[in-house]
């Protein structure tokens, strides 16, 4: 018997029959998962467009942000209930479809909800818009005039595989500008997506056609193709990928439509001398531990390298055997997903040149670098107690730890990577951290939160140091000298 | 003394090699005799050995001794003996890390020539004892550190007619000088034999091409590419390749070879040409190979790729097990090649090391 395929999609308007249905294999070989995308033409894109503008024109744009909040913190109550069909599903297909453990897609995923309830989204509101309800009608200002934000007639997503359910983040943007979405799904993901669709239109009846989910060869270079039909159409394309992809789409998307690119990142943690009492350094390497082994470093927000401060009573040196220690613990509870070939071959590459430079005792600079990897080759810490540089590690639980004398030592060696630069997990002390932060944000980073926290972004966080709903909108100003004149226009005499 | 020893070994590998075949026994036993020498002989080797707790005590079977991955040849120095000592180095091309080349010391030659010399004897000189060639790939003075250039040089020097020669140089391929010794032999009705690498070929097609040349060489003929094309030429797909050899040098793809070998290696792996690709990669009995799990090294389940790990007994002064960066899968009694172990893509917004050696070198 033939294992059950998944129909990945939300196309509202279009019968399964009259779609084109591309065929694709996830999981692991030795338990694939196979899935089936929906492949539109041009002229049925052109067509869904319509039908998602005219329906959140009538039922999204109409509603009262407080309103749209309550809605979505009904659907995030359905994900966080265990008893929910959709969360069962969720639980079920995730971890099958992306090869992650399924207690850490669990574990994740009920985090990373509790980000999306009610109180979480209004202040993810209040954080771009001071006053929410100009997102519902014209507001005074303070100096005369009137303002209001326009959500877009559409705004396209492009979303990525390398997380589950990153999807969310963008789809309930979207959703709180009173944007008419389509969504194209990552070939690696494409199970959220299409079932946070169907929950909506399930809690939202009103709701279901205010949205699509949809999926398109990437890199079709045809001018006609559904993507630059899509793009084309778009008021609003939000993209996640490579730089690679985000280049070749870019050229895809008229100057006239707005685009907004979150590419590569490197994120990396900094543990100061203050974090490594004997009580509290074990720790403080337990959460780094935790930072690295949730979804396996696949995150932009993932650590590749630890900077460690000496002169603490633990020494870099001893927090980066209890990073490999709780690493090799978590491997119990946590387990990584298994490698594709390719992948593992990527990781023994980068613990053999490191290992490589530790046999090369000759060449002074390499001393002092250990790898501690355990047999079963599940995850590598490498030490080094000279300064190297910010680099990306091959990911799949693999990390440098870097000694270093003070944290702002840590500046330069970041510096060349300015333009990656994202998330710092940081155990310092209180008075550190403003210095720190003034350091770093100056450097490029644009996200600083405690070790453990790393892949959990708080609601309303600046992805890539932007905003998250503010970008989407058009402001639309009423300026005070059009009231002023038509003061003069009245019906009656003042 | 260690050159007694070395040269003890030296003497049984030659023997051993000189056989017509072996037993498992025999050849596990020269294996971990090699392995146990270079432990005692090559201090990085040691070193890198003892890091992954495989020691001459412990390892008791040929597929036990610790793979030193082909990067370890840039980075260490794997040689029994001072590098200086040597009678050839042989460096790779440095084409994945630029200016970092690979080397592979030879201390004599005697154990590479024997090696290359019987398995070419039977695998492409075929029952012949000397074929008029062509080689397309420059001569040893021009590049003294290929080892594919000593490889062509064995060639022609020992299975070369006297009008066999070299028709690439460092002005170029020598193409009219090539046409007229093809068109020669295609006259003669005498077998001809053209050797080089898979580029190299490419570049001719495409020159013969612009001036609409074929030829039909004569029965018998053969043609030998190897190396892939490494950048250095279009990349032209395998069936396109060889339908285009065929069709431009009127040799059947059954007589189309392609030798696989490597700078780390001393020993050389044959097709029975390329009527079907990928073909089968075949070994003497002095090497084996095995498909690995990359990080932990245990052999995968059988029909599943795997990255190929050799075993090559004439690597007697350097490490005996290599692990390639190339991806294999297991068919009849040898492997077909299916590329490189590229570095996995990230998806999405997050970095992995190939992405980001892209962006850094942007």
């Amino acid at each position: 018997m033939s294992p059950p395929v998944f129909k990945a999609g939300y196309l509202p308007g279009l019968n399964d029959a009259e779609v084109m249905w591309h065929r694709l294999t996830l999981g692991t070989p030795q338990a694939p998962f196979q899935v089936e995308v929906p492949q539109l033409s041009p002229a049925q894109m052109t067509a869904l467009a319509q039908r998602v503008q005219d329906a959140s024109r009538a039922h999204l744009k109409t509603m009262a942000v407080s309103d749209i909040v309550r809605v979505i913190d009904k659907a995030t109550a359905r994900l966080l209930d265990r008893h929910d069909t959709y969360r069962q599903q969720l639980e079920r297909l995730m971890p099958q479809a992306s090869g992650f453990d399924a207690e850490m897609v669990r574990l994740n995923l009920n985090t990373y909800l509790q980000t999306f309830r009610s109180l979480q989204l209004q202040r993810f509101v209040a954080e771009d818009f001071a006053n929410p309800k100009v997102l519902d009608e014209f507001q005074p200002r303070t100096q005369g005039g009137w303002t209001r934000a326009f959500g877009p007639e559409l705004l396209v997503h492009v979303w990525a595989g390398n997380v589950p359910a990153l999807p969310m983040w963008s789809f309930v943007s979207g959703l709180l500008v009173k944007a008419g979405s389509i969504g194209k799904v990552a070939s690696a993901e494409p199970v959220f997506a299409t079932l946070f669709a169907q929950l909506l239109a399930e809690v939202a009846p009103r709701w279901a056609d205010c949205f699509a989910v949809v999926w398109w060869p990437s890199g079709d270079a045809d001018p006609l193709s559904t993507e630059r039909t899509a793009f084309a159409l778009a008021d609003v394309v939000l993209a996640y990928g490579s730089n690679e992809a985000l280049q070749v789409m870019q050229a895809r998307v008229p100057v006239t439509t707005r685009f907004l690119p979150h590419g590569h990142k490197l994120s990396f943690g900094m543990v100061s001398a203050a974090a490594l009492s004997v009580h509290k350094g074990p720790g403080a390497a337990r959460q780094a531990a935790l930072d690295v082994v949730r979804y396996d470093q696949q995150g932009c927000y993932s650590p590749h390298v630890f900077y460690v401060q000496r002169g603490g009573p633990l020494s870099p040196q001893d927090f980066a055997h209890h990073l490999a220690n709780e690493l090799a613990a978590l491997q119990h509870k946590l387990p990584r997903r298994a490698l594709s070939l390719e992948e593992a071959a990527q990781v023994g590459a980068w613990r053999e040149a490191h290992e490589f430079a530790a046999l090369n005792a000759a060449k002074p600079d390499n001393a002092n670098l250990t790898v501690l990897g355990h047999a079963d080759a599940l995850s590598t810490v490498v030490f080094s107690e000279r300064l190297l540089p910010l680099s990306a590690s091959p990911l799949n639980r693999n990390v440098l730890v870097v000694a270093v004398d003070t944290l702002d030592d840590v500046m330069p060696l970041i510096a060349p990577q300015r333009d990656y630069l994202q998330t710092v997990g940081l155990a310092a002390a209180p008075e550190e951290l403003l210095p720190l932060g003034q350091a770093l944000g100056q450097a490029g980073v644009t996200r600083i939160c405690a070790l453990g926290a790393m892949t959990a972004p708080e609601a309303g966080w600046h992805h890539d140091g932007r905003f998250s709903l503010l970008d989407l909108v058009r402001m639309v100003d009423i300026e005070a000298s059009t009231e002023h004149a038509a003061e003069r226009f009245t019906s009656y005499e003042a | 003394m260690q050159d007694d020893s070395m040269n003890t070994l030296v003497s049984e590998l030659l023997a051993f090699i000189a056989r017509p075949a072996i037993s498992d026994d025999a050849f596990n036993a020269l294996a971990l005799k090699l392995f146990a020498h270079q432990f005692e002989h090559n201090r990085p080797f040691q070193k890198f050995c003892q890091g992954r707790g495989k020691t001459p005590r412990v390892v008791k079977h040929w597929q036990d001794i610790p793979a030193v991955p082909i990067n370890a040849f840039k980075d260490l120095t794997l040689s029994c003996v001072p590098p200086e000592t040597c009678a050839r180095t042989f460096m790779t091309s440095g084409t994945t890390r630029g200016d970092v080349k690979g080397r592979h010391f030879h201390p004599t030659m005697a154990v590479y020539d024997t090696s290359m010399l019987r398995n070419f004897a039977q695998h492409v000189m075929q029952g012949d004892a000397k074929l008029r060639m062509g080689i397309l790939f420059p001569d040893e003075v021009l590049m003294p550190n290929s080892s594919l250039a000593h490889y062509l040089a064995l060639a022609i020097g020992h299975f070369g007619t006297p009008d066999s020669a070299y028709y690439l140089d460092d002005k170029g391929l020598r193409t009219d000088a090539l046409c007229e010794a093809l068109q020669n032999a295609q006259d003669s009705g005498e077998p001809f034999a053209m050797l080089g690498a898979s580029y190299s070929l490419v570049h001719l097609m495409d020159a013969l091409q612009a001036r609409g040349q074929s030829f039909r060489l004569p029965a018998g003929s053969r043609l030998l590419d190897t190396g892939g094309f490494k950048g250095q030429s279009r990349e032209v797909p395998m069936d396109a390749f060889y339908d285009q050899l065929s069709a431009t040098f009127g040799v059947s793809r059954d007589q189309c070879l392609n030798m696989y070998g490597m700078t780390e290696l001393s020993t050389q792996f044959y097709d029975a040409g390329n009527r079907q690709v990928p073909s089968v990669k075949r070994g003497p009995h002095w090497i084996r190979s095995r498909l690995v799990d990359p990080l932990t090294g245990q052999d995968v389940p059988a029909g599943e790729r795997g990255i190929l790990a050799h075993t090559d007994l004439a690597n007697f002064n350097s490490a005996v097990t290599i692990l390639t960066e190339d991806v294999g899968q297991a068919q009849d009694d040898g492997f077909v090649l299916l590329g490189r172990a590229q570095g996995a893509q990230a998806k999405g917004c997050s970095m992995a090391v190939d992405n980001f050696l892209k962006a850094a070198q942007a």
